[in-house]
């Protein structure tokens, strides 16, 4: 069952909000470096106690840093930092240090940058792939935050693509701004409308700073689009799985579903569906006064749940409930439990 | 003056939360308890997969505005279709409008500038509220998306009006800003679970709405607890991880106790699936609570 868990040098944790993703993410990370696998897990946000389990520090923002050894195999943890990848990414591809500085005292880029929709997601996708290509790792886990909405970062190669190819910018990077170009008088009239209007709508000092940005940017495009389509490539490789973590209940069914069809689509590899957070069956008879109703209800509504999705998969996708644990996990040792139990449990 | 009274002075309060904690669920509440008092509420989604409608047992509103019981009005509200719909009215050639909202640059530009699609939307409640639009409207009431933080949601149009000076949607985001910043006017609502990761959440979303917006929640509401175990509940396998579960809940609450002083209300795990017997029962919760 193990082996079905862990296919894969590459492990992308994905689903919604609250389901558990980065302790699951975790605890499997442990499971493989426990199997002599060189093991690295990247996560996004994780709680306290789960930092706390796997004793990382903010310097993994930076760096990966060891968790644990075992024989050959070791567990190194990285949190990711978008804005941090992102400075670095510039400092990488900008053609001197002129050039990354002009960046960095742009004021679009330091107040707006960050928000730029996909950017997060990007950069975990840059981090991502600038640590498998060190060749320092068997495998790599991959948490990724939870973009409920549009599954963001499997879009995001393929946007900074189309933002680095995208007519706005070509218009943005051409000459005629400072009027240095040549053009003919219609082309300058057309223009000049065009940028009246939309210097009315959206004012002048942030067009302007939006232009410059992309001025200062414009060189490390090339760089940008091969990187890009080096990630897209990675995420759909063979050796690549998606593992979704879905919540428990029919409520959290459509969410999951959401994710598959979404995963499928875009031509990426499913690993098996582990359903978190499972309510335990109780024997005792229904009806029974023990004052147990809201336990016998919430044991009831998960198994409704994963009949429910299991019918919606009658081609015998893996689906693998875990049981709700009383105390979630919060050192190494609860964490390797956890693994235990979700490889042990198998699908049913 | 309680929770619910000042809530009901509001035109405009944004439920917010992580995903997964029931803010949905706590939207449709505190809309039909609004719209109980006499309030004619608009309850809007951003979610384009809708779920507000199964709270409180509609139809889908696929945009369009249903209605959801006496004085209660959803809809599900997608920033693209409200950011076209701006460009319909201003550019008054249709051709026009067509061309601009059919091309590649457009839609880039929805995409990716910063703080455009949630200035959009709360301008477009904000304008709901200035009257003119049918049905008129009291209180509109945003569940707000789930990711990321919401005090990016409320500090873009602050951000563009900034960044967008002298122009016309400098002028829209300046307008609405203010707005927001109204605590007569405006309020927030967070909805979050008592374990460690949502509570974390809420207490850096607490610190950042002051930070960035000088504003304090009107209410937290603590979904789904664990209820004390029944008096003689009989053992079963269940019960030491109810037992467990409940300690847990009352840990991460005494926590947010230590940095939260305002209004806070704890709504128990109920043996109810969502939709409109969910929302009855914990709207009556609501009222009893002397908040």
């Amino acid at each position: 069952m193990s082996s079905d868990l862990l296919a894969g040098r590459l492990i992308v944790v994905v689903g919604a909000g609250g389901v558990g993703k980065t302790t699951l993410a975790a605890a499997l990370a442990l499971g493989s470096a426990k199997e002599g696998r060189r093991t690295l897990v990247m996560t996004f946000d994780p709680s306290l106690r789960l930092k706390d389990a796997l004793g990382v520090v903010d310097a993994a923002k930076d760096d990966p840093i060891r968790v644990m050894e075992h024989g050959p195999g070791f567990l190194d943890a990285a949190l990711l930092d978008a804005k941090r990848t992102f400075d670095r990414l510039i400092r990488t591809y900008a053609p001197g240090a002129a050039a990354a500085r002009r960046i960095f005292s742009n004021r679009f880029y330091r107040d707006m940058a960050g928000n730029l929709s996909g950017i997060l997601e990007y950069m975990a996708m840059e981090r991502l792939f600038e640590m498998q290509a060190s060749g320092r790792y068997d495998r790599i886990i991959l948490d990724t935050p939870p973009t409920r909405q549009a599954m963001d970062f499997l879009q995001a190669p393929m946007r900074m693509m189309n933002l680095v190819d995208s007519k706005a910018i070509r218009f943005a990077t051409d000459p005629w701004w400072d009027g240095a170009g040549r053009k003919s008088l219609a082309v300058h009239f057309a223009l000049k409308g065009a940028m009246e209007l939309s210097d009315r709508i959206i004012g002048r000092r942030f067009l302007l700073d939006v232009v410059e940005f992309i001025r200062a940017f414009a060189p490390l495009f090339d760089g940008f689009r091969s990187r890009a389509e080096e990630v897209r490539n990675l995420l759909q490789a063979e050796e690549t799985r998606f593992l979704l973590v879905a919540g428990a209940g029919p409520d959290r069914v459509p969410d999951a579903m959401f994710f598959l069809r979404k995963l499928v689509e875009t031509g990426h590899h499913l690993g098996p569906i582990l359903v978190n957070q499972v309510h335990p069956s109780l024997d005792a008879a229904p009806g029974k006064e023990d004052g147990l109703t809201l336990l016998r209800f919430l044991a009831d509504r998960d198994q409704r749940g994963l009949t429910l999705l299991r019918s919606l998969f009658p081609g015998g996708q893996k689906i693998i409930p875990i049981a709700l644990e009383p105390v979630p996990p919060a050192d190494l040792e609860t964490l390797g439990r956890l693994f235990e139990k979700v490889s042990k449990t198998g699908p049913d | 003056m309680s929770v619910l009274d000042r809530l009901a002075e509001r035109q405009l309060v944004v439920v917010t939360g992580k995903g997964g904690t029931g803010k949905t669920t706590l939207a449709a509440v505190l809309g039909r308890l609004m719209a109980d008092r006499g309030k004619r509420v608009l309850l809007l989604e951003v979610d384009p997969r809708e779920s507000l409608h199964q709270a409180l047992g509609t139809e889908p509103s696929g945009g369009a505005l249903v209605p959801a019981g006496a004085g209660l009005f959803i809809q599900n509200l997608q920033p693209g279709a409200v950011i076209e719909g701006l460009v319909r009215e201003k550019v008054h050639l249709a051709y026009l409008a067509h061309k601009i909202t059919e091309s590649v640059a457009f839609h880039q530009f929805v995409e990716g500038a910063p703080g455009l699609k949630e200035t959009a939307l709360l301008g477009h409640a904000y304008r709901v509220l200035q009257g003119g639009h049918r049905p008129q409207t009291d209180l509109v009431i945003v569940d707000a998306p789930a990711t990321g933080h919401s005090a990016t949601m409320l500090a873009a149009p602050g951000l563009l009006a900034q960044a967008s000076e002298g122009g016309q949607l400098g002028d829209m985001a300046a307008d609405l800003a203010a707005f927001l910043a109204d605590d007569s006017r405006c309020g927030v609502v967070l909805a979050t679970l008592a374990e460690e990761m949502p509570i974390q959440e809420t207490l850096e979303l607490i610190d950042l709405l002051e930070e960035k917006l000088g504003i304090q929640p009107d209410l937290i509401v603590a979904n789904g607890l664990y209820p004390p175990l029944p008096q003689g509940a009989a053992e079963a396998p269940g019960t030491s991880l109810w037992e467990a579960r409940r300690r847990l809940n009352e840990a991460e609450l005494s926590r947010l106790a230590a940095a939260w002083d305002g209004p806070l209300l704890e709504l128990p795990l109920l043996p109810l699936d969502r939709g409109p017997l969910l929302v009855k029962a914990l709207a009556s919760r609501f009222s009893r609570e002397d908040l």
